[in-house]
């Protein structure tokens, strides 16, 4: 497991804000846990519908902005034993590797590599991201992740055309341009030819690139 | 039992306890990166406090007694 300090966690301000409101939403339920009679006046209920209703729910829409983006950086998605490999091969100090070449060269933001790369850009994407998350949570904790680990459904053109569709160097590459139908239908997958992915396999064979060294 | 026959206090101290509960779950899963975190808050953090919201506002609806009058 990757560990975290609490610094790490608190980088944004967005979880300070977050926790600061959890601790006076939490002192006013106490309030009412203690005298539950104050609410007998106008004051006390508007102080209820506040401490029990307005804060607590505010704290569950933030605790959802906050878990959301912070499943979607890189460190939280090598967090996990299983993934912890894929997490290496970003280092692997070769260019010809497409995730290493554009993590190592932030063509994709470094703190959220998994997720550029993997999210589904769909209309509900962002939802079915997460519920797969917690299947694969199961398949950590309570169940075996398979092996080789592979993405469900397989891994489709629109997440390399998400950025790549209409750049330059993409279009006007002759053997892109000549099958470009069969890309954009997903007839043809971009890593039956940029194969060279995740090697997991093979880690104790390849050199790393240390950042800073 | 009917949730009128419970009485104001009891379901605002259960709604507290839930909600308080639930927060208190929602801190450790912000404090803990941890893959479990986000099933924490999913399942026990926002079950809780939703649980707990919900009964307040079950209070407010079916044992909120009749306004005070206004004379003077």
């Amino acid at each position: 497991m990757t560990k975290f300090s609490v610094s790490e966690l608190f980088a944004t301000g967005q979880t300070e804000i977050l926790v600061v409101l959890i601790m006076v939403s939490v002192m006013m339920a106490v309030i009412f846990l203690a005298r539950p009679a104050i609410t007998t006046g106008v004051s006390g209920k508007i102080l209820a519908f506040m401490g029990l209703f307005a804060l607590p729910a505010l704290c569950i829409a933030g605790g959802i902005a906050v878990h959301t983006q912070r499943s979607e950086q890189t460190q939280f998605c090598i967090s996990c034993h299983s993934m912890e490999p894929f997490g290496r091969t970003l280092y692997i100090d070769n260019p010809m590797y497409i995730p290493a070449a554009h993590f190592q060269n932030h063509r994709v933001p470094a703190d959220m590599a998994c997720y550029t790369c993997h999210a589904d850009y769909g209309l509900f994407g962002p939802l079915r991201d997460k519920i797969r998350g917690v299947g694969r949570i199961y398949f950590q904790y309570v169940s075996t992740p398979p092996n080789p680990i592979q993405i469900p459904g397989g891994f489709k053109n629109g997440q390399c055309l998400h950025c790549h569709a209409g750049a330059r160097s993409f279009i006007e590459n002759p053997v892109h341009s000549a099958i470009m139908d069969t890309l954009t239908s997903d007839q043809v997958s971009c890593v039956s030819c940029h194969d060279m992915i995740h090697p997991v396999a093979q880690l104790s064979q390849l050199k790393f690139w240390s950042p800073g060294q | 039992m009917k949730i009128s026959g419970i009485g104001m206090n009891r379901l605002l101290r259960a709604s507290s306890l839930l909600v308080i509960a639930g927060l208190l779950a929602e801190l450790v899963s912000i404090l803990w990166f941890h893959p479990l975190s986000f099933v924490l808050f999913v399942f026990v953090a926002a079950g809780l406090t939703a649980i707990g919201i919900l009964i307040f506002l079950a209070s407010l609806v079916f044992v909120a007694g009749p306004p005070t009058d206004n004379q003077g």
